[in-house]
């Protein structure tokens, strides 16, 4: 499966701001965290804060994720 | 990229009211870059979002506003990229028939705007180091 994934603020630090990603065996969003989790580790307690939107949509951790889909890593706001 | 909510041009604050005859009340709230954050001299900021996520969350924040309280008019804008001091970070302008609901609908909105729309602020201190804001993670929001 192919997604593409946009990450923002402190987890650029982590990965690139958008990347194509193949995936294999991942399914949900929390499959996708534990893969993000596992491929860089210094990133893992900004991920378990994390939120997921898929298509621009807040996922919830067990939602799916479909072919194509344009998935997000949004670290806890902080606007206004 | 230019959104009705999310804008990289400076913001200013408006010098007319919305020409509504029945708004008896108008609040405006400006969200302002300070000097200081935990004890450290800020020297500027910067605002990253995910725009087009973030427009929409805006509006649809101020359609619950406007489900909740009858208002006449409500608004939010926030703005991207570099901010010096001084400089206002966001607006959030509502009114209605008396001031009760013009004031309560706008603390709803900022209060969710800064919660849980896709924006991030990254802040820059005077000894050159910079670091992004943890955000809020408690789920109180009193602050």
């Amino acid at each position: 499966m192919k997604i593409q994934l946009l990450s923002f603020a402190a987890l650029k630090d982590f990965f690139p701001p958008k990347q194509e990603l193949s995936l294999d065996g991942i399914h949900t969003v929390f499959d996708l965290k534990n893969y993000l989790q596992n491929k860089n580790p210094d990133a893992s307690n900004l991920i378990k804060v994390s939120r997921i939107s898929i298509n621009q949509i807040i996922a919830k951790d067990s939602d799916t994720i479909t072919e194509g889909s344009i998935v997000a890593v949004l670290p806890p706001s902080s606007g206004g | 990229m230019t959104f009705k909510h999310i804008t990289e041009e400076k913001l200013s604050l408006p010098t007319e009211f919305p020409a509504l005859p029945s708004m008896g009340g108008y609040v405006l709230f400006a969200g302002i870059v300070r000097d200081i954050n935990d004890g450290k001299q800020v020297t500027h900021l910067e605002y990253e979002a995910y725009s087009e996520m973030a427009n929409q969350m805006i509006a649809n924040i101020i359609a619950d506003a406007f489900q909740k309280w009858e208002l006449q008019y409500a608004d939010c804008i926030h703005r991207l990229g570099k901010l010096n001091l001084g400089e206002v970070a966001v607006i959030v302008s509502t009114g209605s028939i008396h001031r009760d609901e013009a004031y309560k609908a706008n603390r709803y909105i900022i209060d969710r705007v800064k919660h849980e729309v896709p924006i991030w602020k990254k802040e820059f201190y005077i000894n050159g180091s910079s670091e992004w804001s943890k955000g809020c993670v408690d789920e109180l929001h009193e602050h």
